[in-house]
């Protein structure tokens, strides 16, 4: 092999090596110094910019909101327990399992509906332009997928019924 | 001593026989004197390319913007990561079924 492309192959193996070993050593440097796992509020903090004050307010938000979250995971929990203890064999949908659906079902709405007060709550107690951008931000985290999965869905059966 | 001396030179040229030169030997020997007297062919830009790279100035500048780059690079991934994490354990905390 020529000389020169020897000497230019060289060179770009020792720049990508170069590249790749600051950047990665940066990179672990800065998740390991923004790493701060002991606090669920601090993504909070640092993305919206808050005051000690709007902190300490939405803090106390947020920890009467937890025991609430938790008393509905629970029940969702059981009820879901109860429906697979019905045993859902073969194709028949005994009513029994369908009420308990039903009942899953209307507690996942009261769980979202409660979590969206608690947004809006926490949105509120924020600085105007951020709580704005805090609640539409959690929506689309909570909610955006579901939304999502439903407009496809409308979409698909649009086009079903359109190609009828 | 003419005559002997043309009879002598005759004779030692019989005795060593000079060997054939190659074919087209003098068209070969023209073709290199010609190579020598060309200008020297300017380098093509791999030589030039290759001649930049070993320049200590060049290399180390290259060197450290590469360091920079990477540093930069890494520490807006690093960012980018650290702060997702944050976000999934802010969501985790208060939407534990959107964040499964």
């Amino acid at each position: 092999m020529k000389r020169p492309l020897l000497i230019l192959l060289g060179a770009l193996a020792l720049g990508a090596a170069i590249f790749a070993g600051s950047f990665f050593t940066a990179r672990h440097t800065t998740m390991i110094c923004c790493e701060k796992p002991a606090d669920d509020l601090n993504w909070l903090r640092l993305e919206f910019h808050l005051s000690d004050a709007d902190m300490a307010r939405i803090r106390e938000m947020h920890e009467g909101y937890l025991p609430k979250c938790a008393e509905m995971c629970a029940k969702i929990a059981a009820a879901k327990r109860e429906l697979d203890s019905l045993g859902n064999s073969g194709t028949n949908v005994t009513a029994e399992a369908q009420a308990k659906r039903k009942e899953i079902a209307n507690l996942r709405a009261q769980c979202q509906a409660q979590m969206l007060e608690h947004f809006v709550a926490v949105s509120q107690a924020m600085p105007a332009e951020q709580g704005k951008r805090y609640l539409a931000e959690m929506k689309q985290l909570t909610l955006g997928t579901n939304e999502l999965m439903e407009k496809s869905m409308s979409d698909h059966a649009g086009h079903e019924h359109g190609s009828n | 001593m003419n005559a002997p001396d043309s009879k002598l030179t005759a004779l030692l040229r019989d005795a060593r026989p000079s060997p054939a030169l190659p074919s087209r030997f003098q068209q070969n020997v023209w073709r290199r004197i010609e190579d020598a007297a060309a200008p020297a062919q300017s380098e093509s830009w791999l030589d030039a390319l290759a001649a930049l790279i070993l320049h200590p100035r060049f290399a180390l500048a290259t060197a450290a913007l590469l360091l920079l780059a990477g540093v930069f690079a890494g520490m807006a991934d690093g960012r980018q990561f650290a702060r997702h994490d944050a976000q999934m354990n802010y969501l985790a905390a208060v939407a534990p079924h959107a964040a499964r």
